[in-house]
């Protein structure tokens, strides 16, 4: 741990402190307006310092530091090519538990963006929330999940998974205080522990196999295990392990149930919390530790993310059909996405395998931007459904939005675009991501023996996505269908808050935004995919260790910052 | 001011085209009572800058021919173009190996090579256009002016202006472009235009069904175009009227009717390909136009309100169908076969409508079969083929512009004062109530029976003239046609003036729609009416005095080449006096038959009704008034047989195909239902189903093959 270290985290400490402040704070001025206004804050300040980093220490030609950073990268530290690269740095050392690269960049940016929707949506919460704790909580949740970003040892992953999930049942307690709230918050909170036990024992099975809590060094220890000794099947227990903990929070069937119990008995927004934040951060947990860590496992990870994601997106999709509850409907449907998501990871994990993608699809880039499209429809859906409700009346089922095509033509043209988008439309921004998970999956191509039969599964993996889609239409559309064609039933106010509004209108123009200029997600979605392959900060320990004083005196200039 | 030609070009449709946007976002809100300024302002302007575009080009034709003495060269007609920007640019990157020969095009091959496909949006002005220009701005202007009268108080009073006026700019634009596709285009928006405004009662079914069958009819010719231009574009491989000038001012791409071809007509491509090119234009010119077998939908469109009729279905959208053919003629001069065509079907169509319009008893029945029968006029004249024929075809189209406008708009002032009834066994006598209508009416009724001097004399007399030239030359066709011809004449000036007699002549009588008011219709319907009435009895006389017309319309480039130049008749050689005589005689005495019969005290009916009775007379009274039972026979042959097709098809997809998706659509829902049951709400049994999913996953490991 270094002055370098702590700089790389200096947009988690900011949430951090912001939240301390808000809970102390809180105790003393009960106010709502002023802690909404330091949570936004707090996430701009953070998305500035992380801007910042992105600055100094991706592109080189911008300053000293960075270029000591990246010259120490090369292992020719002291000498300074003259001529700088035109892209950005890959991934950059830094001693400590961190990996500081293009792919946690990439997550933690998103995680700013939502979150900020998220603190959006919050700012007209009901009247008995005690508002400054719920702030102060989503703002550690978030932290949680850019911790999990930059993570490269166990340990710390874990308390950055930890860090999101703790924050969620007191958010999830917090949200509404009836006995259906309180029953949904009781079985998250059981069935979480529970993946979070399964998880963590997975993670000391690692452990003992490696010998060590860092993902480079696992890497190099499980990549070396003899084939005949019982530590390989100690390392693949291990893998099961973690995909099953992990595999809740991305809503992976069988450990989907308690997604629609709880989305159903909480509020919209911490349904949509939910929705983005767990499933994020166990795909990201996934890529770090079975695509980079485990060596020689990735064609079993394959096979076992690929019929996970077979099954995940047909049973969220058909079971999605019969749901007349917005947020249970969409509690399936954040399930059947979760499906989708996987095709990205068994992609990746085939390529890891030594497949090569004919086309230049990458599974994880792919992954990458299917989730950043996933999270700005649905988050954008929940903030108009707070919207339109109020807090004692909330919407509740389907048939609430009749009718909202005449009587609030904006929320509802937001609404069809969400919906559109969620489907898989074009041009808008869920097409592409579909596209690119399906074509990646087009392309695979495996080698060796087994390869054609591996290459026939991926194909029928995109079929069965392709189908999955047209059958997600028959709900999706008929959200749009009633929101247009149906007479209402209910006088809607639209009082929801202004900010789950703002946060609504952001959402569909960026969803309207990435459709139609999907180039500059897709690019930073390849450099961060391509990144999370390096070793990146691990190998840099090493030239640290041996150059002590180039790496001191970059912490020191960073420092001095 | 307008120094510059460019300019012109643009602001004349350009005008129009505001104003129908302005009237249609504010014409509801604002304008309310007052949504017809901004169309009568803008046609208005639009005529103005007409009449200045034709004396810019008067003056180009006048400069043609003095420095053409002494030049060596110079170019064929009088033409200007400007290319606005271009819309499409598909395959720069291939060049016909034929149509660049050191800027000596050759005719490109007909299976077709890689060309360029390129779409200018370019305006042109020749004679041809700067004539078809000030025709319709002028009748346009006239007609909204008398719809302040005739649609005062309508509930799509704004409505109806910003369709005129969106009408106006897409006829503007399409006699402007100098590219077939772009015609198409507008073409296709004029149909659109009359779409809109024969159904503009859309609420009466009449009028949507009209509309309908209308634009359906349409389409089929709209069809046969579209082939003509896929078959000019692997033929010609452009579209564009005019050559395309390269960099160093040699011609890159000859255009079609540009100045490389028309200077070395031997590069138009006759035999086959030219004969079906010709048909298809012919065919879309059909439609449009309304003639045989295409020319169903008109009397039906008689449904619009009559300013409409009196603009679109009279004096200007119909008469596309001939500025097309007109445009073409050297497409058509090097295919003498579908001149031939041309003719024939015009000189039967003349003749079928006349004898329809003979019995018909509602008014603007007659004026739309009459306006059939002078289409077929006009075509049979493009189809002799000489540079008088086509001339005189223009002609006619030229003065049928103002007279038939004239004629619709004096029957829809009838409608007007007899509220809302056209049937003139309801009506008679009306020539004291409404005197102003009634002398225009002369006026029109004397210029469309080709009366001297009236207008239409001295066009129909130039057709029926060069038809007779092509039949002194020996061919059997043009023979027929010259004595069909005369007697559509006959007949012309006898339905005419039925229609004249049986409205404002005899006995008084006024249907009980009308009310006790009956009265001459305001200033503002019969201002237009006594201009027209003016146009009609002088612009024949003034336009064919010297022979200005067709000498100012032949120095337009299609018209203007060496073929069709070398068939012109120099004045003075042959005049038709005789011929003039003689149908003058034959309308006189057309009229004189209608007069014998309805004029007075209807004694006469009796006779024709005893004549009628007879059974011979009978089917022949039944065959015209039943319009020669040609609807009848589509419906049979065409309409049935496409619903019996439909039901069948419906029957297919409805219970068939629409049964294999529906149950396609089922098999995800069953299979969601049975997989929802397990969702028990039970957490006990979440966590037993977690722990035996990762049971499971465990179970593989033993499966999964060492290594």
């Amino acid at each position: 741990m270094s002055t370098e270290t702590i700089y790389c985290l200096l947009p988690e400490m900011m949430l951090i402190i912001a939240a301390t402040l808000i809970y102390i704070g809180g105790v003393f001025v009960p106010g709502r307006q002023v802690w909404s206004g330091i949570a936004i804050g707090a996430v701009l300040v953070s998305g500035w310092t992380l801007y910042g980093q992105y600055t100094r220490m991706f592109w080189p030609d911008q300053h000293p530091v960075a270029d000591a950073v990246a010259a120490a990268e090369h292992g020719s530290a002291g000498e300074v090519s003259p001529e700088y690269p035109p892209e950005p740095i890959l991934s950059v050392a830094v001693p400590g538990p961190l990996k500081v690269d293009l792919f946690s960049q990439y997550v933690r940016w998103l995680v700013l963006v939502v979150g900020l929707i998220f603190v959006l949506m919050a700012t007209q919460l009901a009247p008995d929330v005690q508002v400054p704790e719920y702030l102060g909580t989503l703002l550690l949740a978030i932290t949680g999940l850019m911790i999990v970003a930059s993570a490269q040892e166990l340990v710390l992953l874990f308390i950055g998974l930890e860090l999101i999930s703790i924050p969620t049942y007191i958010l999830l307690y917090l949200g509404r205080r009836t006995i259906e709230s309180q029953e949904a918050t009781a079985k998250y909170f059981f069935l979480s522990i529970l993946s979070s036990a399964v998880m963590l024992y997975g993670f000391s099975f690692l452990y003992g196999a490696a010998g060590s809590t860092e993902l480079l060094k696992i890497q190099d220890a499980v990549g070396g295990i003899d084939e005949s000794s019982g530590f390989l099947w100690f390392a693949r227990l291990s893998l099961v392990l973690i995909f099953a903990g992990l595999g809740f929070k991305v809503t992976a069937v069988p450990f989907h149930f308690y997604a629609p119990d709880v989305y159903q008995g909480t509020t919209a927004g911490n349904a949509a919390l939910l929705s983005v934040l767990p499933k994020l951060g166990g795909l990201v947990a996934l890529v770090r530790i079975v695509s980079f860590a485990m060596p020689g496992m990735e064609t079993y990870a394959w096979h076992l993310a690929l019929v996970l994601a077979l099954v995940t997106m047909t049973l969220g999709n058909v079971v999605a059909l019969w749901q007349d509850n917005i947020r249970r409907l969409l509690a399936y449907s954040s399930i059947a996405h979760g499906g989708y998501m996987l095709i990205g990871l068994a992609v990746a994990f085939a390529g890891a395998s030594g497949a090569d993608s004919a086309s230049g699809f990458d599974g994880v880039a792919g992954m990458l931007f299917y989730i950043a499209a996933y999270a700005l429809a649905t988050t954008g859906t929940f903030a108009a459904v707070i919207y339109l409700g109020r807090d004692d009346r909330p919407i509740e089922s389907v048939d609430d939005l009749a009718g909202i095509g005449r009587n609030h033509p904006w929320t509802a043209l937001s609404l069809a675009v969400f919906m559109f988008s969620l489907t898989g439309i074009p041009p808008l921004a869920g097409f592409w991501g579909k596209l690119n998970l399906f074509a990646g999956a087009l392309s695979i191509h495996l080698p060796g023996e087994e390869g054609d039969l591996g290459r026939y599964w991926f194909i029928l993996l995109a079929v069965v996505g392709v189908l999955n889609a047209a059958i997600s239409a028959g709900y999706y559309l008929r959200i749009v269908g009633v929101m247009y064609f149906r007479s209402s039933q209910r006088d809607l106010q639209a009082d929801g808050g202004t900010g789950a509004g703002l946060a609504m209108v952001l959402c569909a123009v960026l969803v309207v935004f990435v459709g139609l200029q999907p180039n500059p997600l897709q690019v930073g979605a390849n450099a961060a995919a391509q990144s999370a392959r390096l070793p990146g900060g691990g190998a840099t320990l090493d030239i640290a260790s041996e150059q002590p004083s180039d790496v001191s005196a970059v912490a020191m200039s960073v420092a001095g910052e | 001011m307008f120094e510059n030609i460019n300019h012109l070009m643009v602001l004349i449709p350009a005008l129009p085209l505001a104003s129908a946007i302005f009237t249609a976002i504010f014409g509801r809100s604002l304008l309310k009572e007052r949504a017809h300024l901004p169309t009568i302002l803008a046609l208005v302007a639009s005529f103005v800058l007409s009449l200045f575009l034709l004396f810019d080009i008067r003056g180009r034709v006048h400069e043609l021919h003095e420095s053409s003495e002494g030049a060596a060269t110079h170019s064929v007609g009088v033409e200007v173009w400007h290319t606005l920007w271009t819309w499409a640019a598909i395959g720069h990157e291939y060049h016909h190996p034929d149509t660049v020969v050191d800027g000596h095009a050759a005719p490109a091959d007909v299976a077709g090579h890689n060309f360029d496909f390129i779409v200018d949006v370019t305006l042109r002005a020749d004679p041809l256009t700067a004539i078809m220009l000030c025709m319709v701005t002028f009748v346009s202007s006239l007609v909204s002016i008398y719809g302040v009268g005739y649609m005062h108080g309508d509930r799509g009073y704004w409505r109806f202006y910003s369709y005129v006026s969106l009408f106006v700019f897409s006829m503007t634009m399409l006699v402007s472009v100098s590219n077939f596709a772009l015609l198409y285009v507008f073409w296709e928006a004029v149909g659109v235009c009359s779409y809109l405004l024969i159904g503009f009662w859309y609420e009466k079914p009449s009028a949507a069904a009209a509309g309908k069958k209308a634009f359906l009819v349409n389409r089929i010719g709209d069809f046969g175009f579209a082939i003509g231009l896929f078959l000019l574009w692997v033929t010609y491989g452009t579209l564009n009227f005019h050559d395309t000038p390269a960099a160093d001012g040699v011609a890159a791409v000859a255009g079609i009717l540009g100045q490389t071809r028309l200077a070395d007509p031997s590069l138009y491509v006759g035999g086959a390909v030219g004969l079906a090119i010709c048909l298809c234009l012919l065919t879309g010119a059909c439609g449009k136009s309304a003639q045989f077998p295409l020319h169903v939908w008109l009397p039906d469109a008689m449904e619009g309100p009559t300013p409409v009729s009196a603009l679109i279905h009279a004096a200007t959208m119909v008469t596309a169908g001939v500025y097309m053919v007109t445009r073409c003629t050297p497409l058509f001069v090097a295919s003498p076969e579908s001149q031939e065509v041309v003719a024939a079907i015009g000189g039967f169509t003349a003749l079928l409508a006349g004898l329809i319009a003979v019995t018909q008893t509602d008014l603007k029945r007659v004026l739309a079969y009459s306006t059939v029968s002078q289409l077929g006029y006009m075509f049979l004249g493009l189809g002799v083929g000489s540079l008088a024929g086509i001339s005189a075809g223009m002609f006619h189209l030229f003065t049928h512009a103002y007279f038939k406008a004239l004629l619709f708009l004096a029957a829809g002032s009838v409608m007007h004062a007899m509220g809302g009834v056209i049937d003139m066994r309801r009506f008679s006598g009306l020539r004291f109530i409404m005197p102003t209508t009634c002398w225009t009416f002369w006026f029109g009724s004397l210029a469309l029976s080709g009366v001297f001097p009236f207008a239409g004399f001295w066009s129909k007399d130039a057709i029926i003239g060069a038809v007779g030239d092509r039949a002194a030359a020996g061919s059997t066709l043009y023979t027929v046609l010259f004595w069909a011809s005369l007697f559509t004449a006959f007949l012309t000036a006898f339905y005419t003036f039925r229609a004249l007699f049986l409205t404002f002549y005899g006995r008084e009588k006024i249907p009980p729609e009308a009310g006790h008011h009956a009265h001459e219709s305001p200033s503002v319907m019969t201002f237009p009416l006594m201009i027209l009435a003016v146009c009609a009895l002088g612009i024949g006389a003034v336009y064919e005095w010297n022979h200005t017309f067709a000498h100012f319309l032949g120095n337009t480039p299609s018209l203007a080449y060496a073929t069709i130049q070398a068939t012109a008749v120099h004045a003075g050689e042959h005049s038709h006096l005789g011929l003039a005589l003689f149908s003058t005689f034959v309308a006189l005495s057309g009229v004189g038959l209608a007069a014998y019969f309805y004029l007075g005290d209807h004694r006469h009916i009796e006779q024709l009704t005893r004549i009628m009775r007879s059974p011979f007379g009978l089917r022949l009274y039944q065959l015209s008034s039943g319009k020669f039972y040609i609807d009848p026979i589509y419906n049979l042959l065409i309409v049935w047989p496409l619903q019996l097709l439909a039901a069948v098809s419906y029957w297919v997809d409805r219970w068939i195909v629409d049964g294999l998706v529906n149950l396609c659509g089922r098999v995800p829902v069953a299979f969601g239902a049975v997989l929802r049951s397990l969702q028990s709400g039970l957490v006990q049994f979440y966590a037993l189903v977690m722990v035996l999913g990762m049971l499971v996953l465990i179970g593989t490991l033993f499966l999964w093959p060492a290594g």
